[in-house]
Parts: structure tokens; C-alpha cells; sequence
């Protein structure tokens, strides 16, 4: 029997074997990536630090975490962009209608995104939720539905330099409009500013138009009447814009060319503007020597009240879980560990950026590591509405590039409110 | 060898049998050959259809849509022209449109100049090293984020590189706010984009110039040409493609411009910097209206591709005509 058999291969036969074998290839890698992933991995979406991030994105619990997945036999995938990147990332994944993210950072979206979440308040543990402020969950409620829970206490309040203040006979941060805007005129000058704020970036929360809402919750109005139609064009709107109008000859004028708030928070930290409005975290950045030229000079105190008090907006970072997640109770059990009150109590003290369990924000450890948790505090008394709806971006884009226009001078404040109020009725009639 | 070649048939017989046979064979050749063209170039031509056909169809019957988001993806429903009479009737898109008009030929004008320039210089005997083409190269080379990061920091109110030297120039005496006016931020935005561009259409026009024969430029001397008329009779239209081919490709770009207004402005100051790529993308993605998204991208694209068509045209070989005598 000859075993010697020659295997004669064709350059048609060889070519035909090459792309079968590379089809296989390409259909094997193409199944392996559409397979889901293992039902111990918890995906998660959130922004990159110095963003409000959890554990393993953010610095801070690193052990207690991998402890956490050792303990429950979950690994996390994490997906942190940068948070301007977040909101275009989500739309893409909901629209294409398919598993991606267990857990979703949210701030100001849940109502634009309700549909896709699923309501898991109900089962978190009773003495956490009861730790929460009840208020805290105003913006995440939508028709009727709790979609979400805030882990950050993250209201805007006033940061000033005191060396610069106490350089005018100033001991404490302005309490009112006209003090604000007195304080800001006496510092203005020698290339300082009296205030700073990033100004170019006309939606979304940290836009112009949400800074506008703060003073004009301030001056007794709101954004919407009862009829969920604008209720602004009147005079606490004008009033509200007038005030920012008045405040901008003591502003920082690269202010209007500022997108981001870190812009505005380096303008700050270099001891070049007095003033500005800042979320939490600023207070650890600010009293770094690393990155700022005030350190040990910043105070923070409650906004400056207007004809109605005192108010601010809510920045309203949450965690959700997606009605598509394989595995809710899993993601559930993790936002739980987020908001374990050692985790909360690493958090600020590591990355600046405030607790929401009123247990940790009165913990005096907290309180000495981030003092102004308790200005925090104290603002959340007056109002922080944000008025958040699903078409949040779209309203916030038409009210800022008319107050932008306001702040330039180029149309009365008026004249900015009255069509503002005109374009937001257009974009509610069209929402239905 | 074919059975044919032995069969003991008359010669005449025999050779149109061969002929046959032969003629029989190039065709299966032919066909077989034609077969297996269509096997290799069935996954190009697949992979084509997937990543442009489809997205482009896809956009226009969006276009046409109204579409919302729902619990289980999108929902579309049936709008007609509604998106695109909208648009026409919308002053922000107009705006938008003109203004990318504007920046489109500034910035095309802005860019060939230089690079024309850049590529007569790289040209000369003295700039003929390579460490000028690297250097060159490295604004192109930058990707798109990192090089408006750059530009953000140059143009930084309050400490950006922009104002100090001007300063220290004494050219200015305060900082000027570069992006917090309106044409200001577009002409700035402009700026950023023509340093970027310039590296790859200078290296184009360098080809090009290598590539006419240096005996035109001899017979000019000595024909009393002086180093203009050499650029204008010589030079230019030796390149007249290559600038053809610049302007279309550097007019699609410009047009699509994106990156940098992100990064700088946001569209910002009062939507002075939004053009219509940006308009696109925040009404698709921010606003979530991503059949009125659509419609914008539509028309963005046909303005692009009737710049293709130019871009093709210009690349076709020249029918040359002969005459006799």
C-alpha cells in the first residue's frame, strides 16, 4: 500500500482554502464580539475623572471595590469618556435599541431618556434611601417613575478669593445683587476681575442658560408655569438677565468666550477674577498647590440673593440602570456599594466632589476635609430647580444663545427674554 | 494538449478547428478570468456598500422621517418634505449656510495661497532638505482634538499665547477676547483650520511642481522669461491640476469642518461660529431631532458631492485629438 501520496494543490484550490479559512476567522471574531458578555460583567457609563466618577474610574476605594467584585462575583467594564462625549455616546446606544450599558451616569437626561431606564428605587435598602434628601430625587422622577439616584450633593454655590476681599475691607462673601455687583466693581481692574464664569457654552447643565436660571429663581421666577408652558417672559425673567447684563462690566470678558467651567475655574485658581459660581468639587482643586495660585484664600458661601432669596440648580449627577441590562439586580447592588457611606465618605475626601448621604455630609471628618459641604448644605434650603425635561438641550440651546447675545450687547435683555420665551413655547409645542 | 491537435483532419478544416477551439478557450479564459475579477472584488465592493451606501440611504429616507426615541430604540414616522421645508425656512440654517460659504472660500483662497507658497519655497534649491517636509508635516500629522486644544490654549483670553506676544509687541495694549465675538470667532476658527491644512496641500503642490519638466523653465530664460512670467506661464499652468484637484478636496474639508468648533466655541458666541456640519450634529445628537439632523447632512452632502464630481472630472485622462497631416 503506497502511503507516499502526493497532495497536489491548485493556486484555485489554494486561493478557494484561504477564503474559507479567513471567512471562518472573520465569522468566529464577529461571533465572539456580538456574544454578550458574560453575565458576571456589569457594564457601566460614566465621565472621566476629574468628572464625578466612581470607583476605579475616580482614585479613591480602590480596595473596598475590588473587594466589592471578589464579594458579589461581578467584574465592571467601565466606559469613561469625558463628559461632553456622554450624552451624544447614550443617544447612539439607545437609538440603536440594544444592550450596551447596565449602569448610566445621568445629568439632567433621565427625562429625555426615561423610556429607556427602569425604576429601581423601591428596592434599594430603606435606611439608605431615608439618608437621602427626598428633594434629590425631583429631577429623576418622571411620570411618576424614580429612574435614577444622585450620589453627589452638587448644588452651585459662590467661591470668592478672601485675600482678594478682605484687600477692599470685605470679611464676608456678598449676600445680596447689589453687594455682589458693588464687591465686583471695587475689584475690577489691574487686569483682575471682580467675577468670572464660563459663559460660551450656551446648553445643557453648566451652560448659560442654567446659570440664568439660578438668578432667576433668585429674582422669584421660574422657567414653566403649571400649563408646562414658559413662564419667564416677565419681569423676574428680564430682571434676572438684567442683573447678569449689569454684572458684566465687572466680568471677566473672556467669560463669553469660556466653554467649559474648568475655563472659568482657571481664571479663578490663577487669583485673577474675585468671584464666580462653582459646583463642589472646586473647593479641592482650589486649595491645591499643584494647580492653583489661592490656596488657602478661597471661601464659599450661598449665591447672593435676589428680590426672592437665595437659589441655585441642581447639577444632578445620578446613576441608572437600563431597562436592557441582563442583569438589574447586579447593577442595582453596585450603585448600592457607590453609595455605601464609607465610598461616599472617599469620595469627597479624595476627589473633592460631595456625598449625598446626609449621614456623610455631617460627618465631621467630611466636614473638615471639604468645608464647604456645609455652605452646600445650607444652600440646599432656597431653591435648586433645574428644570429638566426631554428636550432640555434643545430649550437650554435657545434660551443661552439669547442671553449670550444679552451679555454682548448686541439686544436688551428684553428683547433676549421675550424671544427666548417665544422659541422654548415653539420647542414645547412641537414635543407635544 | 487538446485532443484536437492530433486529429488527422485537412489543413483548412484543421485550422478553423483550431481557430474554434482556441477562440472557444480565450473566451472561457476570459470568462473565468471575469468570474474570479468578481470574487476578488466582491468583499470591496460589499465593505463599500455597508460603510457609504448604506449610511448615505439611510440618511436620506431619514431625512424624511420624523423620528423619536422610544423604550425600544427609535420610531420613525413618515414626514415628508416637512423636515427639509423647515429648513429653508429657518434662519439659523441660513445663517449657517452662509456662513459656511464664507468660511469655505476664505479658507480655500487662504490655504492654496500659502501652500503654493510653501511649495515654491520647499521647491528652491535651499529648501530642498527633508527636515523642512517633516516639519511641515507635523500640523497635518496632529489629530483633530489635539490640534484645537492647541489653538485653545493660543487663543485663551486671559493667558493664551496670542495676546501675550501681541502685548510684548506692543501691538495691542489689553487682550482681545479672540472667540467672544462673533466674526472674530469665525475668522479665528478659520485661522486654526488653514494652519492645519496647509502642510498636505503644500506637499501636493510640491509633487506637482516636481513633476513639470525643467526644460520649460530653460526654454523660458532663454526665450528672456523673468522668474513672474516664468510662475505665470510655466509654473501655474503646469500645475493647473494639481490646484484643481486642491481647491475641490480643501472645499470638501472646509466644508465639514467640525472639531475645532467644538473644542473652541461650541458654536459659540449666539451660534456666530455654527456651520453647517456643527448645525447637523447638534440638532442629530444634542437636540435628538435626527430626522431634521438628517435633512442638514443632505444637503451638506450634495454640496459635497457635486465638489467630488469637479474632484473626478479633474482627474480624468485628457482625450487628446489627432489630426492628420
Amino acid at each position: 500500500m503506497n502511503t507516499n501520496r502526493n497532495v497536489r494543490l491548485s493556486r484555485r484550490d489554494f486561493l478557494k482554502l484561504a477564503g474559507v479559512g479567513t471567512a471562518g476567522l472573520a465569522l468566529s471574531n464577529y461571533l465572539a464580539a456580538c456574544a454578550p458578555a458574560g453575565s458576571n460583567t456589569l457594564n457601566v457609563l460614566v465621565p472621566a475623572a476629574p468628572d464625578p466618577a466612581p470607583p476605579g474610574v475616580g482614585q479613591f476605594s480602590l480596595d473596598a471595590f475590588e473587594q466589592w467584585k471578589k464579594d458579589n462575583g461581578f467584574e465592571v467594564a467601565y466606559e469613561a469618556p469625558p463628559w461632553p462625549q456622554l450624552h451624544d455616546k447614550m443617544a447612539a446606544n439607545f437609538a440603536a435599541g440594544q444592550y450596551v450599558h447596565d449602569i448610566i451616569y445621568m445629568s439632567g437626561w433621565v427625562p429625555e431618556f426615561a423610556d429607556y431606564l427602569i425604576d429601581f428605587t423601591n428596592d434599594l435598602p430603606a435606611d439608605l434611601v431615608a439618608d437621602l434628601p427626598a428633594s434629590s430625587f425631583s429631577t429623576l422622577t418622571w411620570g411618576g417613575k424614580r429612574l435614577g439616584v444622585i450620589f453627589t450633593l452638587s448644588l452651585l454655590t459662590m467661591f470668592y478669593n478672601t485675600e482678594l476681599l478682605e484687600g477692599i475691607g470685605v470679611k464676608e462673601a456678598p449676600k445680596t445683587w447689589d453687594e455682589l455687583k458693588g464687591v465686583a466693581k471695587e475689584l475690577t481692574g489691574g487686569g483682575k476681575y471682580g467675577w468670572v464664569l464660563n459663559y460660551g457654552a450656551p446648553e445643557g447643565i453648566g451652560g448659560v442658560a442654567s446659570y440664568w436660571m439660578c438668578f432667576l429663581q433668585q429674582a422669584g421666577g421660574k422657567l414653566y408655569g403649571d400649563n408646562g408652558m414658559p413662564a419667564f417672559n416677565n419681569s423676574a425673567g428680564v430682571d434676572s438677565l438684567q442683573f447678569m447684563v449689569d454684572l458684566m462690566e465687572f466680568t471677566d470678558p473672556g467669560s463669553l468666550s469660556y466653554v467649559g467651567i474648568n475655563d472659568a475655574t482657571n481664571v479663578f485658581s490663577a487669583g485673577q477674577a474675585a468671584m464666580m459660581m462653582n459646583w463642589p468639587f472646586m473647593w479641592k482643586p482650589a486649595n491645591d498647590p499643584a494647580s492653583s495660585k489661592v490656596v488657602g484664600k478661597v471661601g464659599s458661601a450661598i449665591l447672593p440673593a435676589g428680590p426672592a432669596g437665595s437659589a441655585s440648580i441642581d447639577g444632578t449627577d445620578a446613576y441608572t440602570i437600563t431597562k436592557l441590562s441582563p442583569n438589574p439586580e447586579g447593577a442595582r447592588k453596585l450603585i448600592e456599594f457607590y453609595l455605601d457611606k464609607e465610598v461616599q465618605k472617599r469620595q469627597v475626601i479624595d476627589t473633592g466632589w460631595l456625598p449625598i448621604r446626609l449621614s456623610v455630609l455631617n460627618d465631621p471628618e467630611v466636614q473638615a476635609a471639604a468645608p464647604n459641604a456645609v455652605t452646600v448644605l445650607e444652600q440646599a434650603q432656597h431653591p435648586y430647580d433645574s428644570y429638566v425635561t426631554p428636550d432640555y438641550n434643545a430649550v437650554t440651546t435657545a434660551i443661552g444663545v439669547e442671553i449670550q447675545k444679552a451679555l454682548a450687547g448686541t439686544q436688551s435683555a428684553q428683547d433676549a427674554i421675550t424671544t427666548a420665551s417665544d422659541l422654548v413655547t415653539e420647542i414645547v409645542k412641537k414635543r407635544g | 494538449m487538446g485532443e484536437g491537435s492530433n486529429s488527422p483532419l485537412p489543413l483548412g478544416e484543421g485550422l478553423g478547428v483550431r481557430a474554434s477551439t482556441l477562440m472557444q478557450t480565450s473566451n472561457n479564459y476570459n470568462r473565468n478570468r471575469y468570474r474570479l475579477g468578481i470574487w476578488f472584488t466582491a468583499p470591496a465592493v460589499i465593505v463599500l456598500l455597508i460603510v457609504l451606501a448604506y449610511p448615505i440611504i439611510a440618511s436620506l429616507v431619514l431625512s424624511f422621517l420624523k423620528v423619536r426615541f422610544g423604550g425600544d430604540g427609535l420610531t420613525f414616522a413618515w414626514h415628508g418634505i416637512t423636515n427639509y421645508s423647515e429648513l429653508f425656512t429657518n434662519q439659523l440654517f441660513r445663517e449657517a449656510l452662509f456662513r459656511s460659504a464664507y468660511f469655505t472660500v476664505l479658507e480655500v483662497a487662504a490655504v492654496i495661497f500659502l501652500a503654493l507658497s510653501v511649495a515654491l519655497m520647499l521647491n528652491h534649491p535651499l529648501g530642498r532638505s527633508a527636515f523642512y517636509r517633516v516639519v511641515l508635516l507635523v500640523p497635518w500629522a496632529l489629530s483633530p482634538v489635539a490640534n484645537a486644544v492647541l489653538w485653545k490654549w493660543i487663543y485663551n483670553a486671559n493667558y493664551g499665547i496670542l495676546n501675550q506676544s501681541l502685548i510684548g509687541l506692543g501691538i495691542i495694549q489689553e487682550n482681545i477676547i479672540w472667540l467672544g465675538t462673533p466674526w472674530l470667532a469665525l475668522n479665528m476658527i478659520l485661522i486654526a483650520d488653514v494652519w492645519k491644512a496647509v502642510p498636505f496641500i503644500a506637499l501636493l503642490m510640491l509633487a506637482g511642481l516636481q513633476n513639470i519638466p525643467s526644460y520649460l523653465y530653460k526654454a523660458a530664460r532663454l526665450d528672456g522669461a523673468n522668474a513672474w512670467q516664468q510662475f505665470v506661464h510655466v509654473t501655474l499652468p503646469g500645475l493647473k491640476t494639481t490646484l484643481v484637484i486642491s481647491v475641490v478636496l480643501q472645499s470638501i474639508w472646509a466644508l465639514k469642518v467640525f472639531d475645532l468648533i467644538y473644542v473652541l466655541t461650541k458654536g459659540s458666541p449666539a451660534d456666530s461660529t455654527v456651520l453647517l456640519n456643527y448645525l447637523s450634529w447638534r440638532e442629530t445628537f444634542s437636540n435628538l431631532d435626527v430626522g431634521y439632523g438628517a435633512a442638514i447632512a443632505n444637503i451638506l452632502f450634495i454640496l459635497m458631492f457635486m465638489l467630488a464630481l469637479v474632484y473626478i472630472r479633474a482627474l480624468r485622462p485628457r482625450q487628446t485629438t489627432q489630426r492628420d497631416g
